[in-house]
């Protein structure tokens, strides 16, 4: 089937004007100001599996669960202008490994925090963009805070249009203070009061190959200095820097014929603590009918090991970690989609399994008896002021 | 030396030849399911989720704030 002018963002088909790369966390999508305002309310239940009873000292525990609620606003502002407004709510309760230590039969296993964790988080992003013949440039402030953490960010980015449209260049810059005040509890803490800084930048271009095909490729830095042992594993302390590289890539291409969009994404990451990851995102966008699609998804995740992660850790050493994020170990996400479109309304359906294992990393390393598997489904509701 | 490899991929994706593609025939990539993002909420979730579970960020944007997700 041929494409539908009303699935076509009006913006986009009026502006038609460049190769559309814009930064992750914005959420603009056009170099004009959207036509309309357009809002839009989630729910989600992220649920984490219980931790394996031969892999946990004192059998099997739980492990987190979430509920997160989002609200998303994008507004036009004058002619050249428009603003964003994101705010994410979650409320966390669960235990989280402490550490990893031998078991009476010389396997590692994970001890849990104990005690229920509860925490709430509350984040809130505002992005004003303006816009001009040939692109657009964005300043967003970001606040975060829970019982235990705060994080103040600001960003600023930018997107040029080569003069036949063809190209999108792109380049980001953002800087983060966080301040860290760990609650005490149960466990001791490996601070009181800490902080880190975090610098980023990020350049980017992406060109439009025909009709119905797209490419980006993008390049980011980030520099973290502070802070950045996690404050409540017993097992842990880690360099007060660290260097971040990450190469990606992005295609789109739409098939006339089967009416459907292909996405296909990855991404090359290294840093100084000896880590590096490759992942692969592919969606497939099948449009039935005029409103309804489905999105089934895949991820795969290939993570090498940080330099100095043990699950036996050598005290000896300056740094260690028995932490399972920083172990060496694959990830399998498959999810499903739906998106019904109705009037101005829409509504989006969201269900996804994340699964680990240390075998499916092309990395050498110990499994972590941590590795984390969780379950999330997601609904959500916009709507479009036309 | 990967910073150098990936800035002349950059240059190299800036500068390839394609057919030109007129304004007016840009419809298909203005469709939603075309962009990079399709979803604000549900790409945020995601990232979200992603860098608190694993050890690995970046390449698509500048990195923003953290959290203290466990």
């Amino acid at each position: 089937m041929p494409a539908k002018p009303r699935d076509t963002h009006p913006t986009l088909l009026a502006l038609t004007s460049s190769a559309l790369l814009l930064p992750a966390y914005q959420g603009a999508r056009a170099d004009a100001p959207p036509d309309f305002t357009e809002i839009g309310v989630s729910y989600s239940k992220y649920e984490e599996d219980d931790t394996q009873a031969g892999k946990t000292f004192g059998g099997s525990s739980e492990r987190y669960e979430i509920d997160v609620a989002q609200f998303h606003l994008l507004a036009p502002v004058g002619d050249d202008w428009s603003v964003a407004l994101d705010v994410q709510w979650e409320d966390m309760s669960g235990a989280s490994p402490w550490f990893v230590g031998l078991s009476a039969d010389g396997d590692p296993n994970v001890l849990m925090s104990g005690a229920s964790i509860e925490d709430t988080r509350t984040s809130v992003s505002v992005t004003t963009r303006y816009y001009y013949d040939r692109g657009n440039t964005g300043l967003n402030f970001s606040y975060s805070d829970e019982d235990d953490y705060t994080s103040n960010a600001i960003a600023l980015d930018t997107a040029f249009n080569s003069a036949d449209g063809m190209t999108t260049y792109s380049a980001a810059i953002s800087a983060s203070s966080d301040d860290i005040n760990p609650t005490q509890g149960a466990t001791p803490t490996n601070t009181l009061d800490d902080n880190k800084d975090i610098r980023s930048a990020w350049i980017g271009v992406s060109r439009i190959i025909s009709k119905r095909a797209i490419l980006r490729f993008g390049l980011s830095y980030t520099y973290r200095d502070g802070f950045l042992t996690d404050p409540y594993k017993f097992n842990d302390s880690r360099p007060d820097e660290r260097k971040e590289w990450a190469l990606g890539g992005g295609y789109r291409q739409f098939f006339v014929g089967g009416n459907a969009a292909l996405h296909a994404d990855y991404r090359y990451f290294n840093d100084d603590w000896g880590i590096a990851s490759h992942t692969v995102d592919l969606a497939w966008y099948q449009n039935i009918g005029s409103s309804t699609q489905l999105e089934p998804y895949f991820r795969y995740y290939n993570q090498g090991q940080a330099d100095f992660f043990s699950n036996l850790v050598d005290f000896s050493e300056p740094y260690f970690a028995d932490d399972y994020r920083l172990s060496a170990f694959g990830a399998i996400t498959t999810g499903l989609r739906l998106r019904q479109e109705l009037g101005d309304w829409t509504v989006n359906l969201t269900g996804e399994r994340y699964t680990t294992s240390n075998d499916w990393s092309t990395y050498s390393g110990d499994e972590s008896p941590g590795l984390v598997k969780y379950w999330r489904y997601s609904i959500g509701v916009d709507y479009a002021f036309r | 030396m990967k910073a150098l490899a990936s800035l002349l991929v950059l240059a190299c994706l800036a500068g390839c030849e394609t057919a030109q593609v007129q304004p007016w025939e840009r419809g298909t990539l203005a469709r939603n399911e075309m962009q990079w993002q399709p979803d604000v909420m549900e790409a945020q979730i995601r990232d979200h989720i992603h860098y608190s579970k694993e050890a690995s960020t970046g390449s698509a944007g500048a990195a923003g704030g953290g959290c203290g997700c466990n």
